[in-house]
Formats: C-alpha cells, structure tokens, sequence
C-alpha cells in the first residue's frame, strides 16, 4: 500500500481528485457560512428550510435548481468567449490551490514549486481576463460598463498586492510557500508582526480582487444590476458564483501562508511537544476561517466606493505604502 | 362672498386681517382683483397679462417660490361626476400658486383663457420649475403655453389622444358599467360619544 | 531619415489630435433597483460622466385627479393615502382639513391631536424608510435591516389603531375614526383610542430613538459613505425654491422653512420642536437632516402622548356629506415635503376639481438640472439622496 502511494502518478492523482472535490465544497460551506454570518449581523436568522432548523442544505438546493435553469445567450453575443468566460475565472481559482501547503511536507501540498507566490499572483491575474471576457461578449451596455470597470480595478489593485508580498518574500528568502511556513517557524513568529501594513494591504487588494464590497464596482448590483454578470444564467453564473467563493477561500489560505504561519505550529515543536504533522489542516483551516470572517464582516457593513476613489486609493494610497514597506523591510535585514 | 374689511360689532372697520392685507399687496402687485374665501388668497387677473402679472408677484411681492401651475374645466355638461350647481361661464380658468420661503405666504393667481383658442403664455423663464407643471397642463387639458420649449407628454403614452381632464372627455370603464355606488360602506355612528371619559382613556 | 524638427512636428501633431468618445444613451429603468418605482431615466453618457437626463413620467400614473371627480368624499380618504405610500397617513390629513374648511365644520380637540401623533408617526416610518433605502444604493446592505426592523414597530402600533399599516385610511371628515369596531355593541360603548395605545406609543418611539443612534454610528462616522456623499449633488438654496423644491431636500440646502411651525390646523403650536438645516445642500446633508427628523418627530409624538386632552373623536355631521360651494387650498409638511389640495367644490357630494401638488413632482423637476456634468455612480447618491416615491410623482 506505501509503496502505491510512493507512486507519483498514483499521489499526483490522488491530490487532483482532493482538489477537484475541495473547490465545490469549500465554495459551498463558505458560500454557507455567509448566509448565516450575515444574517446574524442583521438581525436576521438566515436559511431556514432546507434541510432542517439550520439551513445547511440551502446551497446545495440552490446549485441544483441553477443546474436545471435554462441556458439563455444573448442573440448578439460573441458565443465562444461568453462560452469559455466562466471557464477562465474558475480555472484561475483552481489553479491556485495547486501550490498551497496544508501541512508540513510533501503529502500536504499538490505540488510545492520554487516559484510559488509568484506562480500564485501571476495566475490570479487570469480570473481578470475571463471577466472582461463576460463583459465584452455580453453585448448589453451595462455590462460593458461592468467590465470596464473590473479590468481597471483588477490591474489598479495587482501592483499593490505584489508589493506587499515582496515585503514577506525578502524576509523569508525564499518564493515557495512551504518555504515561506517554514521560514516563519524559524523566525519563531508569523510574519504578520513584522510586516502588519502589508498584511493589511494584502487583505485590502484581495477584497478588489474578488470584487467584493467595497470593491464590487464592476457587479455595483443597485446600479448595473450585476454588472458584467447581467447576461449569465443557469450554471454559467454558478460557475462565477462559485469561483467567488472558492476565491475567497484561496485568497485567505494564500494571506494565511504569507501572514499568519500557515499551517504552523504542525510539524514542528510547541513548549517541546511535537506537533503532529497532520494536525497541519486543522491549524490552516482555523486561521482561514478567521480570514473569511472578517471578509464576509466587511463585506456587509460597508458601502462600496466609487470607480475613481477605487482608483485613487490603489494607486496614491496602496502602491506608495507597500512600497516604503519594501524598503524598511529590505533595510532591516540587511541592517539586522 | 369676500369680505376684505372685517367689521367691528359698532360698525367701525376694524384692523384688516394679516391674510386679507397680503391679498391686498399682491393684487395691487400684480393688478388683479383678491379674495381670501375659506383662507386661501386668490388673485384674478387678466390672461393678456400673465406673464407680467406673475413677474410682479414673483419680484414686487416677493414670491419667488412656485407651488404649483394647473387649471380648472368650467362646464355645464359634464360627462364625469355631477355638474355645477349653478349654471357656470364655460372657461378654463388657469391657476400659478406662488409663495415665499419665510412666512409661508401663499397667493394663487388665476386666469380664465377660452376654452376654443386656449393659449396663454409661459412661465418657465420665470421659474425653471415651471416646465414639468405646463407640461402636465398642456395635455391634461390641451392649454397651449407659448414660450414652453419641450412639449411632449409628460404622463400620458406618446400616441394618446384627447385631454383627459377636460370634463367632455369621458371615463371609458364608466362608458362600459355605470359607478355600483356605495356598496360596501360602514354606517358613521349615530351620535356623538356621551359616556364617561377618563384623563387618557387610552393610556 | 527624419530630422529632429521633422520628428518633433509629428509627434506633436499626434498628440494634438483629440480621441472621439462617442456619447452613449444609457436608458435607465423603468425597472432598475434603484429607481424607487417605475421612472425611466434616458441618459446621455460620456464615458461615466453624465451629459443629459430626460426623465420620462407616467409609468404609475394612476389619473387621481380625475378619479376625484367620481367618487365622494369618504371614498377619496381611501384613495388619497396611496400617493405618497411610504407615509400614508399624511397623505390624508389636508384633503379632510379642506373638505372640514369647505363645510365649516371644527374637529375636537382630541382628534387633532390624534391626527398630529399619527402624522408624526408617518414621518418617522417613511424617514426610516429612507434610512435604510439610501445606504443600500451605495452597497451597505446592513441598514437597510436595522431600520426597517424598528420601522416595524411603528407600523404595528398603527396596525393597533387604524387596522392599516401603510394606508390607515384613519380620518373622518369632521375628525377621526371613532369605532374601534363595528357592531351595534361597540357602537353603544364610549368610542375612543384602544387601551394601551399611548403607553404602546411611547415605547415604540423610544426604540426608535435607539435605532437612530444605532444607524448613526453605523454610517456617519464611515469614510466610505462620507466620501460617497460629501460634496455630491449641490443643490444652491435658489435653485431649489425657483422649482419649488420642500421638505428635508430644500432644509438641507439651509432655507429654514418648515412648514409645520406656521400649520394652525393641526396643534404643532402646542409642541416643542427644532427644525434640523443642512448646510450646504449635498447628499449628505440630506441624509443628516432625515435623520435629524425622525429624532425631532419622536420628540413630537412624545409630547402628544402626554399632552393630548380627552373628548369626542368625531365632531357632529351628517350622514351623507355635500360640502357646499367654495374654493380652497390646503397644504401640509409631509415627510417627502409640501403636500397641498386644492379643492373646489360645487356642492355635490364629491368634489368638482381636486388638485393635488405632490412634493415628489417637484422634488423631482430639477433632476435634469442636478444631474448634469453627475457620474454614473453619483446618480444614484444624488438620486437616493432626494428621497421621491414615485406614486408621489405620478399620482
């Protein structure tokens, strides 16, 4: 039986499918945890009916009513992009948790590469494209205005999120992100102390990046009725939906790699007792539910802000901010 | 009828009131006739002279804020509701309420335009607000305001002909069925509550 | 090859050379989110930046005016609160004061007060309204719950009395509704305001107070919501009264009039109240003076509950009522602004020409002024921020 799982190909497959099956239903309990945790700040109780007193089962109704919807494409739209749009969002989201590590060593992570954080913001950026794909091809004016709006918003906010990450890489020493969790082991410290102003840009960009409130110009749903989403039904929109919540989960696990150690304290020694490897998980999925949380507060408390204040902040506020952050990051190592 | 002077009981004219002596001011402003029945200042003047008259109101008055612009369908034959009691002069007589920003003064001017040649000039140059309010005149009851530079309806459909409040023009649902009346209406009670009343019978 | 002087001619000739954005028309409604009814708006847009605004009316014209005209008198008390149906109430209050006018008949004292307490009421309701409705446009969608859960609270003491929670359909020409039932029973008993409706009041009107501060902390204190709103939609004093703009829009621009402090139908004479001024006529300033309103209004309603006197609810009249011949315009201070009829009567039991300014129509006629030069986002500040309900609009 090891030696079946020594097997790369077999392993390689094995991680594949995990992922597979983790996207829906990470996206599914977070999509959950929303409905209730905003309820809750409302005043409210939230999903009621589907399946039993606590509404857990409301998601999974709602994926298979959008299954069985009909699927309307605009008579004027360009077919193959609005065809393949859906398709680039949520194969940027997958292709993320390609490089996350959920625990200490190699069985933990699918494939953990040199280049990580770096292979991690270049592919987020290709959720972009399929945006303004879905607001090109929808051929509604609304849209167009949608994803206008997202492709300027996106680029603002990409050089900021790069640049608070910088601050991480160069104390580190290193671009892969188990490295990265390592590294924080030996620091004896999350890097979230050192580097607090780039954590926060980071989790301020990552909120732009999924287009949440206040950054959701682009779906802006009392204005453009959702945006460059307007023309999308039936499982073309669940795919969008979904992605935004599978987003969120890896935006979260990417901040908690980055800032909050990772699946750390696993597989290394507390106060001289050692850490099982695969309590690795567990610690991960406990910071990023704490992410989440202060995502989805955020998202329900604030208004949004307008396109040129959206600009504005990105690029006189965030680019300035992170990049002073490089600069003492980088003196006071040289210096220390 | 009015009465501008109210009398004293040794039949000595007595202070006039505050709202007669506005009605007073404006008439005299605008040069029209006043009366102040039921506590509404209303000025008559002649439609020749609307736009002035209004002008004057507006800047000798002191009265720079618009209220409303509207009319009133005199006619004997109405196809709608019940007629006059008595017989009346058939007429459109247009009304413009003015009024000011610190007391509350209110002053209506009035002005009756024939009902074949309707036509009376424009206010919108003296208040901007003006245009929404003859706009809704104009097709309510087909008045013409020279001057008014955007004259498509305002609530009706593009295509819709006929002028809805004229008192000629008929409710077609009323056409189809006559009004069943009161139907279902509860009877007001026959006398005025005699019992006994606490403080605050209700706290 | 090109020279120095040949290549710094082209490059300025390319630069000089201006890129054509067409205008786009941008139609906006009848069903929008955001619109507060069925307005349709057909913008001409450059980029985000909005050049021209037409609005097109009517979508929910009802014909109140020429409805009014074939029906009676009790029958219009009904209709005439579902013009302006975030307050309904309200709505009601000046068209029986003009028939009371017409007939020469006094409605006791009690019943004013009532009349004044439920007034106040409508105003907290439809200000709430607005509290919640405002800050959903710009993407808080929190408030909205807040607000309309203690707007609740407000609506069932109104339920206790008038049986109606948006159109209580309350008032009786000659005062207010005296039966708490029908039935030749309850008709023997003493007819007046239910056991424990005044004491009910009083706390309602202290939850809304704490929702006031709960929705102050939430949003005014927000930069976001501070830089969404501050400086957005200007409307100069002048402007405003030359279209006849009233209510919290024209108060927010610094013109004091409020017109319940010269109202002798209604005993806002015997009540301590203040009027909130804006200062400069922005949406934030409209938001703030609202919320200023509905703290003032439970003042208000406070003061009633304490002060109102007993007697009869209803003053003598008769049966069937034909208000005699005569002409008169009465006005009040709605929440949404200055509401007035004018009534003419030709001694039939309906009138012959009723006339009804809606605040909202005005309110709403220097949109295009407003508007103008206005980005697409900042409509909807601007456009929330004036607070119209389109019933109000199109009657």
């Amino acid at each position: 039986m090891e030696g079946l799982l020594e097997n790369f190909w077999v392993l390689l497959v094995l991680k594949l499918a995990v992922v597979a099956l983790l996207v829906p239903v990470a996206g599914l309990i977070i999509g959950y945890g929303e409905l209730k945790i905003s309820a809750h700040m409302q005043a409210r109780v939230g999903p009621y009916f589907a399946g039993g007193r606590f509404g857990w089962a409301q998601l999974i109704a709602d994926g298979i009513k959008f299954f069985q919807k009909e699927d309307i494409i605009p008579e004027n739209a360009d077919r193959p992009v609005f065809r393949w749009a859906p398709t680039l969002v949520m194969l940027s989201s997958v292709s993320l948790f390609v490089v996350i590590p959920f625990g200490p060593g190699d069985p933990f992570v699918v494939r953990d590469l040199e280049l990580g954080i770096f292979y991690a913001l270049a592919v987020s950026s290709i959720g972009t494209l399929g945006i303004l794909m879905a607001g090109w091809s929808s051929s509604n004016k609304y849209s167009l205005i949608g994803g206008l709006r997202a492709a300027g918003q996106l680029i603002a906010y990409e050089l900021p999120m790069v640049l608070s990450v910088v601050g991480v890489v160069v104390l580190a020493g290193t671009m892969s992100l188990s490295g990265i969790v390592e590294a924080q082991i030996a620091f004896g410290m999350p890097y979230i102390v050192p580097q607090v102003v780039a954590f926060v840009i980071f989790m301020i960009c990552a909120l732009a990046e999924m287009n949440r409130i206040p950054f959701d110009m682009p779906i802006a749903e009392s204005e453009l009725t959702t945006g460059f989403l307007t023309e999308y039904t039936g499982f073309r929109f669940l795919f969008f939906f979904l992605a935004e919540f599978a987003n969120m989960f890896v935006f979260a696990a990417i901040a908690t790699t980055l800032f909050l150690g990772g699946y750390a304290p696993a597989g290394s020694e507390v106060f001289g007792i050692a850490v099982p490897a695969l309590a690795g998980p567990v610690f991960m999925v406990a910071k990023m539910a704490l992410l989440v949380f202060v995502m989805i507060w955020v998202r329900w408390t604030w208004p949004r802000l307008r396109e040129d204040q959206l600009q504005t902040f990105a690029w006189k506020w965030l680019v300035p901010i992170s990049v002073a952050n490089i600069v003492v990051t980088a003196a006071v190592k040289v210096v220390f | 009828m009015s009465t501008n002077q109210p009398e004293d009981t040794d039949g000595v004219p007595a202070e006039p009131s505050p709202l007669a002596a506005f009605a007073d001011e404006v008439a005299a402003a605008v040069g029209g006739t006043p009366s102040t029945d039921h506590g509404t200042v209303k000025v008559r003047v002649a439609a020749e002279r609307w736009a002035e008259a209004v002008e004057a109101a507006r800047d000798a008055a002191g009265l720079p804020f618009l209220e409303f612009i509207s009319a009133i369908d005199w006619a004997n034959d109405v196809s709608v509701g019940d007629p006059p009691e008595e017989p009346v002069e058939e007429r459109l007589e247009v009304l413009c309420a003015v009024g000011d920003v610190v007391e509350g003064r209110l002053a209506i001017l009035s002005a009756d335009i024939p009902k074949e040649a309707p036509s009376i000039a424009s206010l919108t140059h003296l208040y901007p607000g003006a245009e929404w309010h003859e706009r809704e005149a104009a097709e309510m009851f087909g008045i013409h305001f020279e001057g008014l530079a955007k004259t498509d309806h305002l609530y009706l459909p593009d295509e819709f002909e006929g002028n809805p409040l004229r008192k000629s023009f008929a409710l077609l649902t009323r056409e189809v069925k006559p009004w069943p009346g009161d139907v279902d209406v509860e009877d007001l009670p026959d006398a005025v509550p005699t019992g006994p009343s606490t403080e605050n019978p209700g706290a | 090859m090109l020279d120095q002087h040949a290549i710094r001619q082209l490059s300025e000739v390319s630069v000089s050379v201006e890129i054509e954005t067409p205008e786009m028309t941008l139609n906006i409604g009848p069903q929008h989110p955001s619109t507060h009814g069925v307005l349709r708006l057909v913008a001409k847009v450059d980029g985000e930046r909005i050049t021209d605004v037409d609005p097109k009316l009517g979508y929910m014209h009802r014909g109140y005016e020429k409805l009014s005209e074939v029906r009676t008198y009790p029958q219009i008390m009904a209709l005439v609160n579902r013009i302006d149906w975030t307050s309904g109430y309200a709505n009601e209050v000046p068209f029986v004061v003009a028939a009371e006018r017409l007939l020469g008949v006094e409605p006791p004292e009690r019943a004013k007060w009532i009349r004044l307490i439920l007034t106040e009421m409508a105003r907290v309701s439809a200000h709430l309204l607005f509290m919640g409705s405002f800050p959903l446009e710009l993407g808080a969608t929190t408030p909205l719950m807040f607000s309309l859960r203690d707007r609740e609270r407000v609506l069932d003491v109104m339920e206790s009395l008038t049986g109606g929670r948006f159109h209580p359909n309350f008032n009786r020409i000659g005062g207010v509704k005296p039966a708490a039932g029908a039935g030749k029973e309850m008709k023997k008993q003493v007819q007046d305001l239910p056991a424990g409706f005044l004491a009910e009041t009083r706390d309602a009107m202290v939850k809304v107070r704490s929702t006031c501060d709960e929705l102050e902390q939430l949003i005014m204190g927000n930069e976001i919501f501070l830089a969404r709103t501050k400086g957005i939609g200007i409307l100069p004093p002048d402007v405003a009264v030359s279209y006849g703009v009233t209510g919290p829009n024209l108060r927010a621009s610094g013109v004091p009039f409020d017109l319940r402090t010269m109202t002798d139908y209604l005993p806002y004479d015997q009540v301590d109240f203040e009027v909130p001024i804006g200062e400069q006529g922005d949406s934030f300033d409209r938001w703030w003076v609202r919320l200023q309103e509905i703290r003032q209004a439970t003042r208000i309603v406070d003061q009633a509950v304490d002060k109102i006197p007993a007697g009869p609810l209803l003053a003598k009249v008769p049966k069937i009522i034909k208000v005699p011949k005569g002409e008169t315009y009465v006005r009040a201070e709605n929440p949404k602004g200055i509401m007035g009829y004018y009534l003419v009567s030709e001694g039939g039991q309906g009138p012959y020409r009723l006339k009804i300014r809606s605040a909202s129509f005005s309110n709403l006629s220097m949109l295009p002024w407003i508007l103008e030069g206005v980005l697409i986002p900042d409509l909807l500040a601007v456009m929330g921020s004036l607070d119209f309900v389109l019933g109000d609009v199109d009657r």
